[in-house]
């Protein structure tokens, strides 16, 4: 592969290019999908693909081929640089990248247990496992979806600069969903296992238990009313905590979309949340979803401060922007495949905890609510926000009360960030994927926390 | 990888087949998807990027005892990479469990051709052309105010091979081609950041106007500055295609679809023949909608595409059924299987779902409302329960509307509700049809949606 790499690499260079990274990849990957107590696919692929991007004359030249072959990719090397220069002409602002180490790395992976080396009927059993294990929790759960997926194999990565890693990759990933039906009422519960580790996550994390916990969170909240709306205290959870500091934080604080005139523009050495706030995207947790070695410009993964007891001190940046904002790279540059170019994706991003008990959190509340998981989460550029909340609870006179069903959260990120007034110390990532055009695995979390207003929106 | 020809392709498809029926299968069927795409990246206002991307690989479903294996690869390059994944498939079959409900693969029918899915000039288009038309757009946007920022966005020209052949007697491949270009704007003056706002073209014919869509992006960015906060109140609203498709995609779609159906997941199980829609509402799906952008011959496992009347002036028609969920019911698929690539196996999916528009334009709607708003996009659809349909979302960018006229921009904005009651307060529709993705709709008015403001 190192040969295929360098010709193109070489080729690009003698097009006039002034960068040139040539990648490859070499994937298998496992799939499940079961419907109730039917496997309705079980799928198994190989991907091999090589793509170059060069840097000319200020502008991106970008083309992916399949599998590799030396006399195609260096053509494609060449007629990328000419892509780059007909981009080029119109330029006012030609991009320059950050001075970056050449790396020279080969990343072996040793899990305990790897997916690549267990049978697919394994697989099969430890899936409709957890889907028997909803389907027979209570006669009102009507469905039950399983998703599983594991990823083994190897990226290449070689630059002009005389970077050249290999990078063993895995993923290990499921997904548990369950809907509950009484009375036309429908409710859901979800969760998701994801690993960088190794198939042994599932000894931590037993798919059974997890289902069981899915399918009762979907049946609790068919007792569940809907909240009144308006403006309430909250007590957020970790995973609430989580989507908000992916969502509707950590979009703004991706370099690109701060250029592009997130409100974060401008904003860095400025307050913009309550002290109480310290915020971090770190790539370089032991097996979490979100971490790896190297990113796909070759940077190695780092710890990343983005906030600072309320003072924004870091944004998560790529070469390009690293250059834009006169900062060292973060590691932040992330491809899902060798089809697409990287492009700047959060890691495991999550709120730093303090020191607050639980119910410390609850006892002032006299009326409000408390969020425990998420259904999904959409932010703006602007700062606003939207998350749907599956499990909520309302609080009354400072006590976690009856469970509340289709609630929603939204608002300014910023304004929010300054009423948060009490952090947690019970600190927990949750796995997930997030879609910028691309798919990344991420993590994000947080401690508990509470925040003095927030617009809740129910559905009466 | 060299792109392959028709014939290549075809010659794969079948003989694939062939080899999974000899080496044990009692089914097979092979499906190659070949695609290139050029493009030009717009990013902070200028053209920054191109790219030409070639994507190519084959997809094995395999039947042994009702049981489904799916193997797939993109190494087609030598026989052997190509039987071993043949192997897997069968593996597979052999590992998975059986379906009890499974009949077979469809068999081969021939399918109509719709008009305006292939334009050979797409096909040839370079990437210093997809440059051109991003910056005609770039250009017209700099033109049109100041006041707003091109963010995102570029032009893009797609061809693509699709083959699918089974031991069933479906063999068929079909050609496509679409070209598009969007761009996102923020309006940026003072302290005042609208949220992005968005335009956008795309066609299965070279007949794009990204002149129009430079226009239009800036001029929706300018006129969401200034916006104020707004009551709560129970409001009309007039839908545009970009926050109708977020709104239905996981709510009405959802819903038609056969696999949520036979799983409970629908409120419309039972209510084929019930009145579920306010009698303004008539719903196609079709698959041969002229220049349709998932329009086709056929389906993702060969079955033909064909128009299907979904809702009829309020009145519950048809679901739409892909091969097994069809066949689980004792009746003929609507060619809606569709695949993301080679890399998936089929599910039901709507093809151009296709909201049939009133006489009037789109003016004349906005004069129909006395108080109210218009919503452009919006943010947590994805969240909403898809099974209810009860939803929670914010509105942004989105105007009021008094006395008939477009007056301010609205801020803080959430609309509350659900959609299948939404569906039964419709009032009327306009005549300005846009096609987005799997959309075919013009704007449409709902009566009686909860606005929160401040």
């Amino acid at each position: 592969m190192k040969d295929i790499l360098g010709k193109a690499v070489d080729a690009g260079v003698k097009s006039g290019a002034e960068y040139v990274e040539a990648r490859a990849q070499r994937l298998f990957m496992t799939m499940l999908a079961l419907k109730e107590d039917r496997v309705e696919a079980a799928k198994q692929g190989i991907e091999e693909g090589v793509a170059v991007r060069v840097l000319v004359k200020g502008s991106w030249g970008f083309a992916s081929i399949g599998a590799p072959n030396a006399g195609t990719l260096t053509k494609a090397a060449s007629s990328s640089c000419k892509m780059a220069k007909a981009a080029s002409s119109r330029l006012k602002d030609p991009v320059r990248l950050a001075q970056a180490k050449a790396v020279q790395d080969r990343i072996v992976l040793k899990p305990r247990k790897n997916p690549s080396e267990i049978s697919v009927e394994d697989k099969i059993e430890t899936t409709l496992a957890a889907s028997n294990s909803v389907m027979s929790y209570d006669e009102r759960i009507r469905n039950c979806t399983i998703d599983y997926l594991d990823l083994s194999g190897t990226s290449f990565l070689m630059n002009n600069l005389g970077t050249y890693i290999e990078q063993d990759k895995l993923y290990v990933w499921t997904r548990i969903t369950a809907t509950a039906l009484e009375a036309g009422v429908f409710t859901f519960g979800r969760e998701e296992i994801g690993s960088t580790a190794g198939y042994e996550i599932f000894d931590v994390e037993s798919p059974v238990k997890v289902s069981e916990g899915v399918a009762r969170r979907a049946v609790e909240q068919l007792k569940a009313k809907h909240p009144r709306g308006g403006v309430f205290p909250v007590v957020l959870g970790p995973r609430v905590v989580g989507t908000f500091a992916h969502e509707a934080f950590g979009h703004l604080a991706e370099a690109d979309l701060t250029l592009s005139g997130s409100v974060l523009d401008g904003k860095l050495g400025k307050k913009i949340a309550s002290e109480m706030v310290t915020l971090y995207d770190d790539g370089t947790i032991a097996g979490a979803f979100g971490s790896f070695k190297y990113d796909d410009e070759g940077i190695p993964a780092q710890k990343t401060q983005l906030i600072r007891d309320g003072v924004v001190v870091g944004l998560m940046h790529n070469l390009e922007t690293a250059y834009k904002f006169n900062v060292k790279p973060t590691g932040n540059a992330r491809a899902e495949d060798f089809r697409v170019e990287p492009i700047i994706r959060m890691r495991n991003t999550f709120m730093e905890l303090k020191d607050y008990q639980f119910e410390e959190l609850v006892e002032g509340i006299e009326s409000g609510y408390y969020l425990k998981s998420i259904r999904g989460g959409q932010a703006n550029v602007d700062g606003t926000f939207q998350v749907g909340i599956e499990e909520a609870y309302e609080i009354v006179n400072g006590e976690v009360r009856k469970p509340l069903r289709d609630v929603s959260i939204s608002g300014n990120t910023l304004e929010t960030l300054h009423k948060v007034d009490a952090v947690g110390k019970d600190l927990e990532l949750s796995p997930g994927r997030c879609g910028k055009g691309q798919t990344a695995f991420i993590c994000d979390g947080g401690p508990h926390i509470r925040v003095k207003e927030m617009l809740v929106g129910g559905s009466t | 990888m060299a792109a392959l020809r028709q014939e290549e392709l075809l010659e794969l498809a079948e003989s694939a087949v062939n080899s999974a029926l000899r080496k044990g299968a009692d089914e097979a069927e092979a499906a190659v998807f070949q695609e290139s795409t050029t493009s030009a990246g717009i990013e902070r206002g200028q053209i920054v990027k191109t790219s030409r991307t070639l994507d190519l690989g084959l997809g094995m479903r395999t039947i042994i005892s009702k049981a489904v294996g799916f193997a797939y690869t993109n190494v087609l390059s030598s026989r052997t990479a190509v039987e071993n994944t043949v192997r897997k498939s069968l593996g597979l079959a052999r590992a998975s469990k059986p379906y009890k409900d499974w009949k077979s693969l469809p068999a081969g029918k021939i399918p109509s051709s719709p008009n305006n899915t292939y334009d050979k000039r797409i096909a040839n288009l370079e990437s210093e052309d997809l440059v051109e038309i991003a910056s005609i757009m770039l250009d017209a946007a700099a033109r049109t105010d100041g006041r707003a920022n091109p963010v995102e966005g570029g032009a893009n020209a797609s061809c693509s091979f699709f083959v699918v052949a089974n031991s069933n007697g479906v063999l068929g491949s079909d050609i496509g081609t679409i070209v598009g270009c969007s761009l996102a704007t923020v309006g940026n003056d003072a302290d005042d950041v609208t949220p992005v706002c968005f335009d956008f073209d795309f066609e299965r014919t070279y007949a794009i106007d990204p002149e129009r869509v430079g226009k239009e992006a800036v001029r929706l960015a300018v006129s969401a500055l200034k916006a104020k906060t707004i009551e709560t109140k129970t409001n009309q609203v007039i839908f545009t295609q970009t926050a109708l498709q977020e709104l239905l995609y996981f709510t009405l779609i959802n819903a038609v679809r056969a696999d949520s159906v036979q799983r409970n997941q629908s409120v419309f199980k039972g209510k084929i023949g019930d009145m579920i829609a306010s009698e303004h509402v008539t719903i196609y799906d079709d698959g041969l909608l002229d220049g349709g952008l998932r329009s086709g011959k056929f389906d993702a496992e060969g079955v033909p595409h064909q128009k299907t009347l979904i809702i009829e002036k309020g009145v519950l028609r048809n679901f739409i059924y892909d091969n097994y969920t069809a066949k689980k019911e004792g009746r003929e698929s609507t060619g809606n299987a569709t695949r993301a690539g080679y890399f998936s196996t089929p599910t039901v999916e709507a093809t151009n779902f296709r909201i049939t528009g009133e006489e009037r334009s789109p003016e004349r709607l906005i004069e129909e409302v006395d108080d109210g708003l218009i919503v452009h996009l919006l943010q947590g659809a994805h969240s909403s329960n898809p099974a209810s349909g009860d939803f929670s979302v914010v509105a942004a960018p989105a105007w009021k509307i008094e006395k008939g006229e477009r007056t301010f921009a609205a801020k803080g904005v959430m609309l509350v509700g659900n959609v299948f009651q939404m569906l039964k307060n419709v009032s009327a529709l306009a005549n300005n049809e846009r096609k987005l993705d799997l959309l075919v709709a013009p704007w449409v008015l709902v009566e009686n949606v909860k606005v929160i403001g401040k």
